[in-house]
């Protein structure tokens, strides 16, 4: 009997250990409002086709078993994930190719309510132009939330279907757009993304996602 | 037994905020950085990628049973207007043939973007543990990735991979030289750079260099990619 309650109260430590560092305020206080979406229109797009981590909760904290199907063996890239995304056409822009790099972020901090990737664009679409980018993401709301879901019955419907995960790079380094090449060079702007969540019912088992550009160009010199 | 639960309850925080504490949150491998200081100022470094080896296939690519120059991993976005878009990924070495990281180059021809017969082209590196380089030229000639049709579906080819490319020359330096002027000589530029490359602006040059040509008209090199960089806006 007492080996029961000992374990119990462990159990429950544990969990409401778990449960107070999750809530951490920062992670309110720490995301970034979204592009107006008049000016910067979303575009869904999906990243099945990739190298690397999956990108889920366990790679961040470094305790995911590597699939060797998908993984990069060496050893500087681990933690890294690599793939060509397709951005569709609409809203008066062309369909874009594009690679994204997503590399675990070394400043994560479970004290910070930081658990993320550092990612990287380079977006180009055909006759126009071309634009990188960069940006952290944060998964620490998602993390949370799919706790918490497993608590009260392990169910992903109690989750929001989407998150926006674009965060302000914890170092305050400069992230967002820089135009390269085209008519978009000397652009500069910023970056969101929004993460959708695969329902529980659906047959995709990857998650969908949706990045949102707004890039102004260069000032005129005036002589 | 009510005190006891409540010392394991207070034991089992205080593992939470242990292991909050002490959890060895992932870390990049890092080599040392090969870089050198040219007489005339910046800071130099080279950065070497090995095809067709350094190529990052997709997951279940294989490349057996396709045409030897097949370049895995690439993909090719065509409008209607014929105006193309090429992406590769690879990996990044090092000098000294360490693998640091990833990169991705992507190149596209047409309207806005080059003149007719050329092609534009963005690098993206990635050091994981040292930041990420972002970088734009303007090419001497169609470097994008072409895509042909097989039994096995659609294929994309690399120039480079090709001996035909190679007919004449071992060598071949892809950014185009900048138009007259004080400015640099290469239309390579180093656009931004982030962490420990953040304010980081300069220029680039990318060679190809032919190391072997196959029978099976396939071939083996390298492509090096030399920035020279420096602080400030």
């Amino acid at each position: 009997m007492r080996a029961l309650v000992v374990v119990l109260g462990l159990v429950l430590g544990v969990l409401a250990g778990a449960g107070l560092i999750l809530v951490n305020p920062l992670a309110w206080l720490s995301g970034l409002p979204p592009l107006p979406a008049d000016l910067a229109p979303a575009k869904a797009y999906s990243w099945n086709d990739y190298r690397g981590i999956e990108g889920g909760v366990g790679d961040l904290l470094g305790v995911a078993r590597r699939n060797r199907d998908v993984a990069l063996m060496d050893p500087t890239l681990p933690h890294v994930r690599i793939g060509i995304v397709v951005l569709p056409a609409g809203e008066g822009a062309p369909a874009a190719l594009a690679v994204k790099v997503s590399a675990v972020a070394e400043e994560n901090s479970l004290w910070r309510a930081r658990l993320g990737t550092d990612d990287y664009w380079n977006i180009f679409w055909p006759g126009e132009g071309s634009v990188f980018a960069n940006a952290y993401s944060n998964y620490w709301a998602v993390a949370r939330d799919a706790f918490f879901a497993t608590l009260v019955g392990g169910n992903r419907e109690q989750m929001a279907p989407s998150y926006p995960v674009t965060a302000p790079p914890p170092l305050g380094e400069p992230a967002g757009v820089t135009g390269a090449s085209g008519r978009y060079a000397g652009f500069t702007g910023e970056i969101r993304e929004q993460l959708y969540l695969a329902s529980p019912r659906a047959t995709r088992p990857d998650p969908d996602w949706a990045i949102a550009i707004k890039a102004n160009p260069p000032p005129v010199a005036v002589p | 037994m009510k005190r006891l639960f409540i010392f394991a309850f207070i034991a089992g925080l205080l593992a939470v905020a242990l292991a909050a504490t002490l959890w060895p949150l992932p870390e990049h491998l890092r080599y040392r950085s090969i870089t050198s200081v040219p007489t005339d100022g910046g800071r130099q470094e080279e950065f070497v990628i090995h095809w067709p080896e350094d190529r990052i296939a997709r997951p279940g690519e294989k490349g057996a049973g396709l045409p030897a120059t097949v370049a895995v991993g690439a993909a090719v976005l065509e409008d209607s207007a014929g105006r193309r878009v090429s992406a590769e990924l690879f990996r990044l070495r090092d000098t000294e043939d360490n693998v640091i990281g990833v990169a991705s180059r992507l190149a596209g021809t047409g309207g806005a973007i080059a003149d007719p017969g050329r092609s534009a082209s963005n690098w993206l590196l990635v050091i994981p543990s040292r930041g990420a380089l972002f970088m734009a030229q303007s090419d001497v000639q169609d470097t994008t990735v072409r895509e042909r049709l097989t039994a096995d579906g659609p294929v994309a080819l690399a120039p480079a991979q090709a001996a035909a490319f190679w007919t004449d020359r071992p060598r071949i330096r892809i950014t185009a030289p900048a138009p007259g002027g004080d400015g640099p000589a290469t239309t390579g530029k180093v656009l931004r750079g982030t962490s420990e490359f953040a304010g980081l602006r300069g220029s680039f040059t990318e060679t190809w260099d032919l190391e072997e040509v196959h029978a099976d008209g396939s071939t083996r090199g390298r492509i090096l990619l030399s920035t020279l960089t420096s602080g400030g806006t």
